[in-house]
């Protein structure tokens, strides 16, 4: 009754008050053109930790590859926290970071733990606090885990900095071409040979289990495409036809690949149950059928045609439906390589006299070009959707950059030897 | 490039023969009937295409009536035959008009010669897509098979390969090396 | 001409308004008052029964009666008595000699009555050739005065023809006359008409446009009182006015650089949609430090809240007024809509 009366007399007042508005309503439709600030202060450690790149080195690399991220350097930091009670918020404030990540790291045994915890910095929130351990040996996974795992908790997308990058790479050896199939973290490093040939290696593609890699190697004197399985090494030959055998795509339950093949005289789409070893012929035209990719649904699949006069990306919702144009905007575009959502499709985009990396909204037709270099090639978008690489020319050899999903900032992976080339971004293996 | 009124005509050939073949075939066996007919729709547009370099092959050959002349017609032939790489335009498996007395010179000496094999080597420049390339590259070695086959050669003598951008006979990223780098090799073993 | 326009009339008009029915109409009326009048107006035309006036006496005449010769015989008595015995003995005596006589008369009347019959044939024949001769005369004098009267029938006849389409021509001619005469007064009517209509339309619009004129004249005067009030009241409230003007445009202002300032502490997550809306409601001090914030309204995605929460308290001092009243008015609490128009 009491409360009654009390809403009444306020409500008067607010009608005698005449003039009082409806509440003042400020709408923020624009974020901040910048990556976020966070601060990865280097973990305390205790126990034998391996030497080498830190923890909170990897982290910091990871989160500005992203794009999103802009770490705050160590030696800009006034204090090196390990747990909350020992951060200040208001100092993180006047640095003008918006996340905080502490942690330590503990050897046990041969594996080493790691307990860490992110705060915002403004509202002096733990968004995370979480333990996990690896390997004293594998500390970069550990660290590759614990920037998924900071990503995710900000962004709310997953991370993909655990997955692999399968590459290319081309250099000289004894007066002779090499070209070496390799395997790395995303970042570049821990890169792994994986095959090596004087004769071209090409198209590297992952199987959704992040186990097996076929590609296509000319070591016979033609295009063939083998399976390799990484932990053993043992490789297949998957298809062998006269003409092409090219353009390896998996299928989503790793039992077909996509394939090219040109047996029948000219280049085709076909998929190939891996096990019969059975062919299903995808497309049948004149003109040049290739590079295929299945969809997110794992029905409807991406490829190239030049059926127009000249490259451009088809799509064909399912493998007997008829092909759908999808890009107009210059006179080629080819590899298609949509994203996990089904909202985008990366491609291959040459305008003017460059080629550049290109993306197309599956929902409005837009199309964005990503890269400013300009002899850009074999898109590959990360798992999660939010990153892209690709090969681009840094003189006369080719590199391997990283860019964001939606063309930000760039980062170029430190260039090993030689000319890299053919860049794949593994499954998400959890 | 410059085009001699010859060599236009030639295109207009071409391109009409290239255009025959694909409107009568192209549309109608798209995707969904599953089918070798992709081989037959090729030579189709081949033989549409360069139909009337056969008897450029054979009249050259019947004019030789003297000796010397024919003596003098084969140096011509093996001075062509030192040609063995042949260059084609961006994204594109035309053979050039230039290219196409060699051509002939070829195909008449693997008819005159059933036991010499050669291969076809498609290439293609760095611009642009490897896979593609690679097809692009093949699509060129098919190009010079079909003309060779028409002139003579036999199917049998020829094997094709592409490697797409990836063995490119120069390095470089000039338009020039790009020029260089679309072509069609003839590796006579 | 006229007969031209009579034709085009009378194709126009229906059978019953056509001219020449008209006409045919008036003739028949003026013939009809024309035979009316005319025992009056031209007795002397009637042809003269004159024949047919003596036959009619002769036959009707009635003859002479024989019994007026008696009427005068005298009467008295004794005298009569005597005289009637003398006269009775002379009568016998007489009538012996009348008897005689009588006979002898008799014979004699006989034979008179025979010579008389004879007479009377032949003067009865003779009457009768008389009689046919008068009568053949007769007949021709009848038969030429028949003729005669039929000539002059007939010349009347050709005379009242003639007169008749004198008549007539004048008729046609006054009818014509009439007609034009109508036509003419029917054209000056519609004139009259057309022009009273006019006149009528003038004066009614221009009635209206007075009525316009005063109802603009009320309305401007209206409008002119309105404004004087609104001045009036804008007058009067004129310092209200500029001081809420000025509160609004300071509120403005500093709304603008609220929101500029908050845009640029917003890190919209990689997850953020455009569908996505975060409302936080907003407490300030009147230092513009932040008192209080609280989700109102999530946008169902926890990194999305979050840096919109991240963004509100990363401002360590809001910009905010340095008059009070727009402060509380507009700056002790408000809210904050988070929603991304623009992703990348």
């Amino acid at each position: 009754m009491l409360l009654r009366k009390l809403v009444t007399v306020l409500t008067l007042v607010l009608v005698t008050a005449g003039t009082v508005r409806a509440e003042l309503l400020i709408r923020i439709t624009e974020g901040a053109d910048a990556a976020i600030p966070i601060a990865v202060v280097p973990f305390a450690e205790a126990g034998n930790i391996p030497a080498g790149d830190k923890l909170s080195t990897v982290v910091q690399s990871d989160l500005a590859m992203s794009g999103e991220f802009s770490p705050l350097p160590a030696e800009k930091m006034l204090s090196l926290p390990s747990k909350r009670e020992d951060v200040f918020f208001r100092d993180w404030r006047l640095l003008g970071q918006r996340y905080v990540l502490v942690g330590e790291l503990t050897r046990k045994g041969d594996r080493v733990s790691a307990r860490y915890e992110l705060f915002d910095v403004n509202t002096e929130e733990r968004l995370l606090g979480e333990t996990a351990a690896a390997p004293a040996s594998n500390l970069r996974s550990l660290a590759h885990h614990v920037s998924d795992k900071v990503y995710e908790a900000i962004t709310g997308v997953p991370g993909a900095f655990s997955t692999k990058l399968a590459y290319v790479t081309l250099d000289t050896f004894k007066g002779k071409p090499r070209y070496r199939l390799q395997v790395s973290d995303v970042d570049g490093k821990r890169a792994r040979i994986r095959l090596e040939s004087q004769e071209p290696i090409l198209s590297p593609a992952w199987s959704p289990d992040g186990k097996k890699l076929a590609y296509v190697s000319f070591e016979t004197g033609k295009p063939v495409i083998f399976i390799h399985e990484l932990a053993s090494g043992k490789r297949t030959k998957a298809a062998d036809f006269p003409g092409l055998n090219s353009a390896p795509a998996w299928s989503e339950d790793g039992r077909s690949l996509l394939m090219t093949l040109s047996k029948d005289g000219n280049a085709e789409i076909y998929r190939m149950d891996l096990a019969t070893k059975k062919l299903t012929k995808i497309t049948n035209h004149w003109a040049i059928d290739t590079e295929a990719s299945w969809d997110h649904t794992g029905d409807g699949l991406f490829f190239t045609s030049d059926r127009s006069g000249g490259p451009q990306i088809y799509y064909k919702e399912s493998e007997r439906a008829s092909p759908r144009r999808i890009t107009f905007g210059s006179r080629y575009n080819a590899r298609p390589r949509p994203d996990n959502s089904g909202k985008f499709v990366y491609y291959v985009h040459q305008r003017d006299r460059a080629f550049h990396i290109a993306r197309t909204n599956l929902k409005s037709g837009e199309e964005t070009i990503l890269t400013r270099t300009e002899s850009d090639e074999s898109p590959s978008v990360s798992p999660n959707g939010r990153m892209l690489i690709y090969a681009t020319k840094q003189g006369a050899d080719s590199v391997l950059t990283v860019i964001s999903a939606d063309g930000g900032a760039a980062y170029s992976l430190p260039a090993s030897e030689g000319d890299v080339r053919e860049p794949a971004w593994g499954p998400l293996v959890r | 490039m410059k085009l001699s009124a010859q060599s236009k005509a030639f295109a207009v050939l071409l391109s009409a023969g290239l255009f025959a073949g694909c409107s009568s075939t192209g549309e109608t066996q798209d995707d969904g009937a599953y089918g070798s007919d992709v081989a037959a729709i090729d030579q189709e547009g081949g033989s549409t295409v360069y139909g009337g370099d056969d008897q450029d092959g054979v009249s050259s050959s019947a004019m030789t009536e003297e000796e010397r002349m024919a003596a003098q017609q084969q140096a011509e032939q093996e001075a062509l035959r030192d040609i063995t790489v042949f260059y084609f335009d961006f994204d594109t498996a035309e053979i050039k008009p230039e290219a196409r007395d060699v051509l002939v010179a070829h195909a008449q000496f693997l008819a005159n010669n059933p036991g010499q094999q050669v291969r076809l080597e498609g290439h293609a420049d760095e611009r642009g897509t490897k896979e593609y390339n690679l097809a692009l590259g093949e699509r060129r070695a098919n190009a010079v098979q079909r003309f060779l086959i028409v002139n003579g050669a036999s199917r049998g003598q020829m094997e094709t390969i592409s490697y797409g951008e990836e063995k490119p006979a120069v390095m470089g990223s000039s338009e020039s090396d790009w020029a260089q780098n679309r072509r069609v090799e003839l590796v006579f073993e | 001409m006229i007969g031209h326009e009579r034709e085009v009339t009378s194709t126009g008009v229906p059978p019953w308004k056509s001219p020449v029915a008209l006409s045919l109409i008036l003739h028949l009326v003026i013939a009809g008052v024309a035979l009316a009048g005319w025992t009056w107006s031209s007795p002397e035309h009637e042809p003269p029964p004159r024949s047919i006036s003596a036959r009619l006496v002769t036959q009707q005449q009635p003859e002479p009666s024989p019994i007026e010769t008696l009427d005068d015989q005298p009467d008295r008595d004794e005298e009569r008595r005597l005289e009637e015995q003398k006269r009775k003995a002379e009568q016998e005596r007489k009538e012996e000699a009348r008897k005689l006589a009588e006979q002898k008369a008799r014979e004699e009347a006989e034979r008179k009555a025979q010579e008389q019959e004879q007479e009377r044939k032949r003067q009865l024949a003779e009457k009768r050739k008389r009689e046919e001769a008068a009568k053949a005369k007769e007949a021709a004098r009848q038969k030429a005065e028949a003729e005669a009267k039929e000539r002059e029938r007939q010349k009347a006849e050709a005379e009242k023809k003639r007169k008749e389409e004198q008549r007539k021509a004048e008729a046609e001619a006054e009818q014509k006359r009439k007609e034009e005469q109508r036509k003419r007064e029917e054209a000056e009517r519609k004139k009259r008409e057309e022009e009273a209509r006019k006149e009528a339309e003038r004066k009614r619009q221009e009635a209206e446009r007075r009525l316009k004129e005063k109802q603009l004249e009320a309305l401007a005067e209206e409008a002119s009182e309105a404004k004087q009030a609104e001045a009036r009241r804008q007058a009067q409230a004129a310092a209200a006015k500029a001081r809420e003007a000025q509160m609004l445009t300071e509120s403005e202002k500093y709304q603008a650089l609220i929101r500029e300032r908050l845009s640029q502490a917003w890190y919209p997550p990689s997850s953020a949609t455009e569908e996505m809306t975060a409302r936080l409601q907003i407490t300030l001090l009147p230092t513009g430090e932040l008192a209080g914030v609280k989700l109102v309204s999530s946008s169902g995605n926890t990194a999305f809240d979050n840096s919109a929460l991240s963004a509100v308290r990363s401002l360590s001092r809001y910009p905010i007024p340095d008059k009070r009243d727009t402060f509380e008015r507009y700056f002790r609490q408000f809210t904050i809509e988070f929603n991304p128009r623009r992703l990348k």
